[in-house]
């Protein structure tokens, strides 16, 4: 039974040794509330211009890839630059078992569970062997490994055109309220991802994971099962990220390896991180929103926009507070640097 | 059979030399500079197509346009990548790998716009314009030229770091560099040489590999991970391990592809890579030196 507690500043639910605080202080809450509203509003704005809310619909699904990304960056205390790799597996999972089984997407969602996670079980002792930048270069090649695949068999994956014609999630009659639910809708997506995170990285587990980030030997020696919470920590994002190809497949009917699993997706990925500061969980929306309007807008200057847009994020990176990304510009003082060293040089 | 196993023999060698030519400045960097240069393609695509610029747009000679390329190509590895990347953010490693990786990516978007596939880039540097027949197969000269290239090369290098007091001096440096700073070494000057040295071997290489391997804007990136797939088989930064990881390589592609199917190679190498690595954690030599 869940026992409620209401104290001065929150509520506290209790039920067994499980315990989680939901702070009421209007302080705490008022920002994020003001944000989510200004997001659900957003799109009635700008409801006449269908690319623009395509645009910010890429955006939440940016950010919620990013999100995802943060934590498995928090938790195991390696930066993975492949985290397009379960994008891909999800997206194909969904793709290929719509397309030739006639799966509905109810189905292929959970299919999308089981396969990333058996998937990235598979590769979560990576954790446990690679150190540092053998582990962001292993997960470097993973995605362009399986790239390499979805041209090897061209005639199952459809490397360079893609698949196309999955079946839809919603279909309203009229196209513009398919574009504003398919918004509200990754909005949703996302905001859960970051309630989902905020809440792990708040509770005990959040603080087991920071032991983890800061130093790997000093946390096991505190008794922190180290090994597997990295696993955990692998393979739960990595669904998550696997779910937001399978949304994207049933959203947007069609599925390339070869838009989501080059490089240059993944740099957007990590420059969302890096740019939203540092992996820390909020500032992937900004930074995603950020690289999707500098993206949506670069698209205008013609085919020069491909060179370009690596050239903006380089600029951003660079005069951006380091470090702090434009979370930092929000709040300027963090109670922890959640984001893992990477150490090839002795120490 | 026998037949076969001389192919897989042949290739190794052939392969191996010239993997061991696109790793060693890869391998290089990493041994000195403790670093990993994933803006390593662009030394690829710049060799390619500045000396078809210059060739094409300047009216210059081969061998002149060779000469300005290389000019060009240390310019800007010591200007973008030392100065503007790698001393400004060697302590924040997931900046400089993403800054040096876009990098990349704008300069293959960057030769892609300007020289599209249509633009029929090619460089005229081939050396032996025959084919060798070997045992009812046929090999291309320039690809024993570029296997020979890859071997003189890295024997150079290895006698330079082996025989020579700046070799020895860069040998330190890689060792501790907290002991090499102590004993007088002038660290960035090493760096900087480091720098020019790892430019040579790959801009070698594509000179010599283009006439049978072909030029294309987004060569880099599967140039980039046979280079990184070497490094870490290897162990980082270490040139005895990227020679036996690069002919070890070579052999995994040559065996896959006359005993399977040649599209496996890729996949292949990586498997191995990733086992090899779950029983010697740093790769096969994993030493903190450069030798």
């Amino acid at each position: 039974m869940v026992k409620l507690e209401l104290r001065r500043d929150r509520i506290v639910a209790r039920w067994g040794d499980w315990k989680s605080e939901w702070v009421i202080e209007p302080r705490y809450w008022r920002n994020p509330t003001i944000a989510i509203t200004a997001l659900f509003l957003l799109p009635l704005l700008v409801q006449s211009y269908p690319h623009i809310l395509t645009m910010i619909t890429t955006a939440n699904l940016y950010a919620a890839i990013a999100i995802p990304l943060a934590l498995q960056i928090l938790g195991t205390a390696r930066v993975n630059f492949g985290p397009q790799l379960y994008l891909g597996i999800g997206g194909y999972t969904a793709a290929l078992l719509n397309l030739h089984w006639g799966w509905s997407p109810s189905l292929t969602f959970l299919a999308v569970i089981v396969v990333c996670g058996v998937i990235a079980l598979l590769i979560s002792p990576t954790t446990w062997i690679a150190k540092g930048l053998y582990f962001s270069l292993i997960t470097l090649i993973l995605p362009l490994t399986f790239l390499d695949v979805t041209f090897i068999w061209g005639d199952i994956f459809r490397g360079e055109v893609g698949l196309v014609g999955m079946s839809p999630l919603l279909n309203f009659t009229k196209v513009s309220w398919n574009y504003l639910a398919y918004y509200y809708l990754s909005l949703i997506l996302m905001l859960l991802y970051l309630l989902v995170s905020d809440r792990i990285v708040r509770s005990r587990l959040g603080v087991n994971l920071a032991a983890i980030n800061e130093n790997e030997d000093v946390a096991r020696m505190m008794g922190v099962n180290v090994d597997r919470y990295k696993v955990v920590c692998y393979v739960f994002p990595s669904i998550l990220t696997g779910i937001v190809g399978w949304f994207i497949v049933h959203t947007f009917r069609t599925f390339a390896g070869v838009t989501y699993l080059p490089l240059e997706f993944m740099t957007k990925v990590l420059i969302i991180v890096i740019v939203g500061g540092r992996a820390f969980l909020y500032g992937a929306i900004p930074g995603a929103y950020l690289i999707s309007i500098v993206e949506d807008s670069l698209r205008a200057v013609g085919p020069s926009n491909y060179f370009l847009f690596p050239l903006v994020l380089i600029l951003l990176i660079v005069f951006l507070p380091r470090g702090e990304g434009l979370w930092g510009l929000y709040r300027k003082r963090r109670p922890r640097d959640y984001f893992p060293k990477l150490h090839v040089r002795r120490e | 059979m026998k037949e076969i196993l001389i192919h897989i023999a042949l290739y190794t060698v052939l392969w191996g030399s010239i993997y061991l030519l696109i790793s060693l400045g890869f391998s290089l960097i990493c041994g000195v500079l403790r670093i990993f240069h994933l803006g390593y393609g662009v030394t690829f695509v710049l060799a390619a197509y500045l000396v078809w610029t210059f060739m094409e747009h300047a009216h210059l000679g081969l061998l002149p346009s060779i000469l300005l390329m290389v000019l060009v190509q240390i310019g800007f590895a010591l200007i973008v990548f030392y100065k503007g990347i790698f001393e400004r953010y060697l302590e924040e490693e997931e900046v400089l790998l993403s800054l040096s990786l876009l990098v990349f990516v704008a300069i293959a978007h960057l030769a892609n716009y300007l020289f599209p596939v249509t633009a029929g880039v090619s460089l005229p540097t081939t050396v032996v314009d025959d084919v060798l027949t070997v045992g009812g197969s046929t090999i291309a000269y320039q690809m024993i030229v570029a296997a020979a290239v890859g071997v003189l090369v890295t024997v150079l290098y290895v006698l330079f770091f082996l025989k020579t007091r700046i070799g020895l001096i860069i040998r330190a440096v890689s060792q501790n560099l907290l002991a090499a700073r102590l004993m007088g070494v002038n660290v960035n000057g090493m760096y900087y040489l480091a720098m020019v040295l790892s430019i040579l071997p790959p801009t070698i290489c594509l000179l010599v590999i283009a006439p049978f391997w072909g030029v294309d804007p987004f060569m880099g990136s599967p140039l980039l991970m046979t280079a990184m797939l070497i490094a870490i088989l290897g162990g980082l930064g270490n040139l005895k391990g990227s020679i036996v990881a690069s002919y070890l390589i070579g052999f995994i592609h040559a065996t896959v592809s006359f005993l399977f199917v040649s599209r496996f190679m890729g996949l292949a190498a990586l498997i191995v890579t990733l086992v090899v690595m779950i029983y010697r954690r740093g790769g096969i030599f994993a030493g903190e030196t450069l030798w």
